[in-house]
């Protein structure tokens, strides 16, 4: 049962990472940014972004079959794991980026600016992150 | 003392309270360590970890250089030393240590004072602080022996081994250290290469920290000149320099979680030794280069080598300050290059050009010191003829695009 709905669960996810890695790939050659409700996709690193978005997407969709196999597990983990790595530098980008006051203002930025930094729109994988966060409760169960 | 069959004996006990025999299970964690090694999977795992190593470096080097310190350096340090500094606005003492009195940065300011403390403390602390932060992420956590596994065959092409990544890891953080882990290497010839390229086409964190903040729209072009660099000259001197290139044996480490204890000694430890080797070296090298504008001897030589400057490597010939800048500190060189007005070409030919001029005098030293006199000398035979030839290359491919 476990295993069915993994597999089903990851194929769909597999197929967002995918097609958002795509999608990042062909904006980042044509140098255009795009924008759809909560998600942006554009800045810098876009290319390479996508470039490992694709990567993720492909290693879901192969570990699919018997999930929870051991080594098929791990392909599951090191796709999300890049994910994970993308989405951390973004987290991270974003709160470096909220604190200082910004080259006119004072030391600390305002309460108001603070706050807007962390407002919508987002990069893909942060989109995404939290559904990657599934592969933690297979990692935990093939612990125990 | 015991006798030999008591010494076995001994053993036997030790193991049989110690040791577990059994069938090795297949954890998961071994099933990724393998993954991260096969190149397939181990390729788009590197990417996606020097993705994120870059982009940490950035945000991290920008928090506290564009955040606070350039906040710090130029709306209070640079009026306040202004205001105090004891000797009249246009004497050669304000020159030298506060210099130019109408500037309202620190960055084009160029006294010892006031450029060679930001560009140390303000811009270059806080990039070789990130560098050396992931970087032990990664060797603390087991990831360095993998990526060394997956760049071996393409090192192999350059005479070189899988290894040869942690020298030009670690020159990316400081050319220094990184000349002393050449000795990993087996044989006099890789470790030749490895020192020669590394001195020429890795630029240190120093350097990489200063190209972020003056040209962050080009500086991965710079990087990928410098890369492109290192393969075409680690070929050539693979197919010239006679000498073994043997095969490597590597034990790889499981993965583990990075102890903070020992990440903390580590950062410590290497942050710290820029204090000692760096700083006094750019505040040195501002000195002398402004010594050398006011007795004239930089509009001399910019005059001299004029032809060779503007002509061959089509860069301006007000250059010539910052390359005599960069044998002392190649971040300062940079910063100074920034004050010159060029084309976007001109500035990606100019900073190639400070990266593959003359390693900083701390290299060189390093170098004379593991290589030794002859060895010295080859390296510095192909630094020649490699400036040479790369950068008139460089210009010669603006012409052929006709942007030069």
């Amino acid at each position: 049962m476990r295993n069915k709905f993994g597999s089903v669960y990851f194929s769909i996810l597999g197929l967002f990472v995918l097609g958002l890695g795509i999608a990042e790939l062909i904006i980042g050659v044509t140098g255009k940014s795009f924008t759809w409700g909560i998600m942006e996709i554009s800045g810098e690193f876009l290319l390479w972004r996508g470039l490992i978005l694709f990567f993720a997407g492909l290693f879901y969709l192969s570990s699919i079959r018997n999930l929870t196999e051991i080594h098929q597990l791990a392909k599951n983990v090191i796709a999300s794991i890049m994910l994970w790595i993308i989405a951390g530098v973004q987290i991270f980008t974003i709160v470096t980026e909220s604190i200082p006051g910004g080259e006119e203002g004072g030391w600390i930025n305002s309460w108001g600016d603070f706050l807007s930094s962390y407002l919508p729109p987002y990069i893909p994988a942060l989109i995404l992150l939290p559904f990657s966060l599934v592969t933690l409760y297979y990692v935990y169960a093939t612990k125990k | 003392m015991l006798k030999v069959e008591e010494r076995w004996d001994l053993i036997d006990r030790i193991a049989k309270k110690t040791v577990k025999f059994g069938k090795y299970r297949h954890t998961l964690k071994d099933a990724v360590a393998e993954l991260t090694v096969k190149p397939l999977t181990g390729i788009p795992v590197a990417i996606a970890v020097l993705y994120g190593f870059w982009a940490f470096f950035r945000a991290f080097a920008g928090f506290f250089t564009d955040g606070f310190l350039v906040k710090l350096f130029d709306a209070h340090w640079l009026p306040w030393l202004q205001e105090i500094f004891p000797a009249s606005k246009d004497s050669w003492l304000y020159y030298i240590f506060v210099g130019d009195p109408l500037t309202d940065n620190c960055f084009e300011a160029f006294g010892m004072l006031t450029s060679g403390l930001f560009v140390a403390i303000g811009v270059v602390l806080p990039a070789i602080t990130a560098f050396y932060l992931m970087l032990i992420l990664l060797e603390d956590s087991g990831y360095l022996p993998r990526l060394a596994v997956l760049i071996d065959t393409v090192l192999h092409k350059i005479g070189l081994h899988g290894y040869a990544i942690v020298p030009s890891i670690l020159s990316l953080g400081c050319n220094v250290p990184a000349c002393t882990a050449c000795r990993i290497l087996e044989t006099k010839k890789q470790r030749f290469i490895m020192m020669t390229v590394l001195a020429i086409f890795i630029p240190c964190g120093a350097q990489l920290g200063i190209m972020l903040k003056v040209i962050p729209d080009t500086v991965g072009w710079v990087l990928l000149y410098l890369l492109i660099g290192y393969f075409i000259l680690g070929f050539i001197l693979n197919k010239i320099v006679p000498g073994k290139s043997p095969e490597f044996i590597l034990d790889i480490p499981p993965y583990q979680k990075p102890m903070l204890a020992n990440v903390g000694r580590k950062l410590w430890m290497r942050t710290s030794s820029f204090f000692t080797t760096a700083i006094p070296f750019v505040l040195l090298g501002v000195i002398i280069v402004n010594v050398l504008y006011l007795t004239g001897v930089i509009g001399w030589l910019a005059t001299g080598l004029s032809p060779l400057l503007s002509g061959w490597f089509g860069v301006p010939k007000e250059t010539v300050g910052p390359l005599i800048a960069a044998f002392l500190r190649k971040d300062l060189a940079v910063a100074q290059l920034s004050a010159i007005k060029m084309t976007k070409y001109q500035m990606i030919t100019s900073v190639v050009l400070v990266s593959i001029y003359f390693p900083c005098v701390a290299t060189f030293v390093m170098l004379l010191k593991v290589e030794g006199g002859k060895g010295f000398l080859g390296s510095l035979a192909a630094l020649v003829v490699t400036v040479f030839l790369y950068g008139g290359l460089l210009h010669l491919i603006w012409i052929l695009l006709g942007v030069a």
